[in-house]
């Protein structure tokens, strides 16, 4: 099939030109294939977080638009749609009109190097763990030309509180990641899912003791707050912090221009939740080597695990209080820096001993 | 030949926006434009097989270093037309040190550069890994330097931007954590008190006679 | 290996249309059902009712700069653990002593800002 249509390209545009366009317009159906569950994910992760958070306060969440409120992100998106966009008159046009933009493009561009199953990725690089950092650092710029290109002191304020903020959980992000690799020893996220199907309790079918999880246990913890922290969700939401600069840098926005920092904001948080499952649950790997378990194909799995730690989002969201600037701060810098820093010596040492698992 | 085509539109972006950072009259728009350089750059090392630092390019630069030019570009006042105001003296200066620099740098890689083709690597072959498997081992001694250098830099950042203000008040979530119930709170022990009128009528004397 | 980076630069371009699209189709959108209708209070910033009476682009304190700075200085360090980490496995012993001595003089300095209460906020 492939390699009919391979030739059928050749034949129609030459030997040079037919791969090329091959090679187009297969990732890009690809990339589609991608973009347009992750687009549902994200339209019902909103519904879902409504729901959840409805129940966890005894009330019962949308509920009128189709039956059991199944239609609302429809009507919601419908709505934002029709909205007007405001292009402030004192704001910078060309690059408010690039933020929202530039917070949406790295959000899904990371989606490129995200194994599914085995063999299922877009894009199999060698650099992929380097690659997610990347792009996690081009989030920020989102953030922080929208705050200055708004020309408003509430979204200015929120963007550099922002930026800060994100840019110091990032640094504790980076250091987990160091740890994974370390036990990993490849960049490339599929070996990385496969190095934890290895081990004595997988081998004994207990592949769950094997993950990540147990052996870097406060890495789990430090990359997971942090993935909350640089998502900007509750509670560490300063960012957008209603009850004191309203909106923060989203505050000049208003129809689809908001909704793309929207759609933002929400896709990370599949992508955090998409890289810790891979990163130390075990990807698309059954829990338990034995029947039932194994029923299940490899995505399902996954998808299995993603959805239980995006829930755990909106958990936190529905349990703590916001938290203050300076204790945002010094959660960051001087607790969890110097907890990977220890857990890097930890681990180094570990390896370099008789008794290294790894 | 798709490759070269690729190189061309990353080079022709990349020459853009080299052009407009030093003639963008905002300053956050050549900050940005230097951005866009960096990604381009960034691209062009990848089309040279350097996966690594083409990837550490964008993390370094684009995601820290530029936030840092985009913090102080954007909250400092910068005024354009006084930095403007020596450009026409300062040109031929400029002029000369840039061509000292473009000779220098070709000296240095037109031998290895021209007619020299990007490796062909094994499959598997990590980029990375290789780097690794040198850098520690081999290069060790300038790897430690580079250590000192950051060192340095923490120490020189830290004492030339920490001013201690005096009116300020900080709080240490610590030490709020730790605080327990006899610390902020004194019981005393004392009579009840009534606030019925007729009875403190009573009560008045009573307490006087003790 | 450049086979493998295709499908991310294309990724990258469809994640800039995919951020592009519905703002102009919705722009358009709302020239033709007339929902487009600006006004002086509409377009001036959100300020609590009031008019803004001063620039909105203030100076910072400098404690965001050290924040930056400090960032670039520890993104470096970074940058540097990732092919350690990765090769980690393979340059043994000596591989893994020298980062433990990088390491031990970038803690010096995190102790200096520490102490120094370059990560206390006020």
């Amino acid at each position: 099939m492939t390699d009919w249509l391979l030739s059928a390209a050749q034949g129609t545009f030459g030997q040079v030109w037919g791969p090329v366009v091959y090679q187009t317009v297969l990732n890009l159906v690809l990339i589609v294939a991608i973009i347009v569950p992750l687009m549902l994910g994200v339209a019902y992760l909103t519904l879902w977080e409504r729901k959840l958070i409805g129940w966890m306060q005894i009330r019962i969440g949308p509920n009128r638009v189709g039956p059991g409120g199944l239609l609302q992100p429809v009507a919601d998106g419908l709505k934002l749609f029709l909205k007007e966009i405001i292009l402030p008159a004192k704001a910078n046009k060309g690059l408010y009109v690039l933020a929202p933009v530039m917070a949406l493009m790295p959000a899904l561009a990371a989606w490129a190097v995200i194994p599914f199953a085995p063999d299922v990725v877009l894009a199999d690089v060698n650099a992929g763990l380097l690659y997610l950092l990347a792009l996690t650092s081009l989030g920020v710029y989102g953030v922080i030309i929208a705050g200055w290109a708004s020309n408003s002191k509430y979204a200015f304020l929120g963007a550099m509180r922002s930026a800060a903020q994100m840019v110091s959980y990032e640094l504790a992000m980076g250091f987990a990641l160091v740890v994974v690799l370390m036990v990993s020893g490849s960049l490339n996220l599929s070996d990385i899912v496969e190095g934890q199907g290895k081990g004595r309790f997988a081998a004994m079918g207990w592949t769950l003791l094997s993950w990540n999880w147990l052996p870097l246990l406060p890495m789990l913890v430090v990359y997971f707050i942090s993935g909350v922290a640089e998502t900007n969700r509750a509670p560490f939401d300063v960012v957008e912090g209603e009850s004191e600069i309203v909106a923060g840098h989203m505050i000049e926005y208003s129809g689809m221009s908001f909704a793309l920092f929207f759609l933002a904001e929400y896709m990370n948080m599949w992508l955090i939740a998409a890289l810790t499952v891979l990163m130390f649950f075990g990807g698309w790997q059954a829990p338990v080597a034995v029947a039932p378990f194994t029923w299940l194909p490899p995505i399902g799995w996954l998808l299995i695990k993603m959805f239980f730690v995006v829930s755990l989002f909106l958990w936190i969201r529905a349990t703590f209080p916001r938290y203050r600037y300076d204790q945002i701060m010094r959660l960051g810098w001087k607790i969890f820096i110097p907890v990977t820093l220890v857990w890097i010596v930890v681990v180094g040492v570990w390896m370099q001993t008789p008794w290294s698992i790894w | 030949m798709f490759e070269t085509a690729v190189f061309c539109v990353f080079g022709a972006i990349l020459l853009f926006a080299g052009l407009r950072v030093i003639t963008a009259r905002n300053p956050v728009h050549a900050a940005l434009f230097l951005v866009l350089a960096f990604f381009t750059a960034s691209a062009i090392w990848m089309l040279l097989r350097a996966e690594f630092l083409a990837i550490a390019l964008i993390v370094v630069y684009v995601g820290a270093v530029m936030v840092l030019f985009l913090f102080v570009v954007m909250m400092l006042d910068i005024n354009v037309e006084r930095l403007r105001a020596g450009f026409w003296k300062n040109l031929p200066l400029a002029v000369a040190v840039g061509g000292i620099l473009v000779a220098e740098m070709t000296a240095i890689l037109a031998g290895r550069y021209f007619g020299a083709m990007p490796s062909t690597e094994p499959a598997g072959y990590s980029n990375t890994r290789a780097l690794g498997g040198i850098l520690y081992t081999q290069y060790a001694y300038p790897f430690e330097i580079a250590a000192v250098v950051l060192l340095v830099a923490i120490i020189a950042a830290i004492a030339l931007t920490l001013r201690q203000r005096k009116d300020s008040r900080r709080q240490d979530p610590g030490e709020q954590v730790r605080v327990r119930k006899s610390d902020r709170l004194r019981i005393v022990p004392m009579k009840a008190e009534s606030h019925d009128p007729s009875r403190a009528a009573d009560n008045a004397p009573e307490g006087a006679n003790k | 290996m450049l086979v493998e980076y295709y499908p991310i630069l294309l990724f990258i371009v469809v994640g800039l249309l995919v951020g592009a699209a519905p703002m102009v189709l919705s722009w358009i959108g709302s020239l033709i059902l007339g929902t487009h209708r600006p006004d002086d209070a509409k377009l001036s910033p959100y300020e609590c009712g009031f008019e803004a009476f001063d620039e909105a682009r203030m100076k910072f304190d400098v404690r965001y700069y050290l924040v930056a700075i400090l960032f670039i200085l520890f993104d470096l360090e970074i940058a540097f653990l990732f092919p350690w980490a990765v090769a980690l496995k393979e340059i043994g012993f000596a591989g893994f002593l020298a980062m433990m001595v990088f390491l031990a003089i970038l803690v010096v300095g995190f102790i200096y800002e520490w102490r120094k209460g370059a990560l206390d906020w006020e």
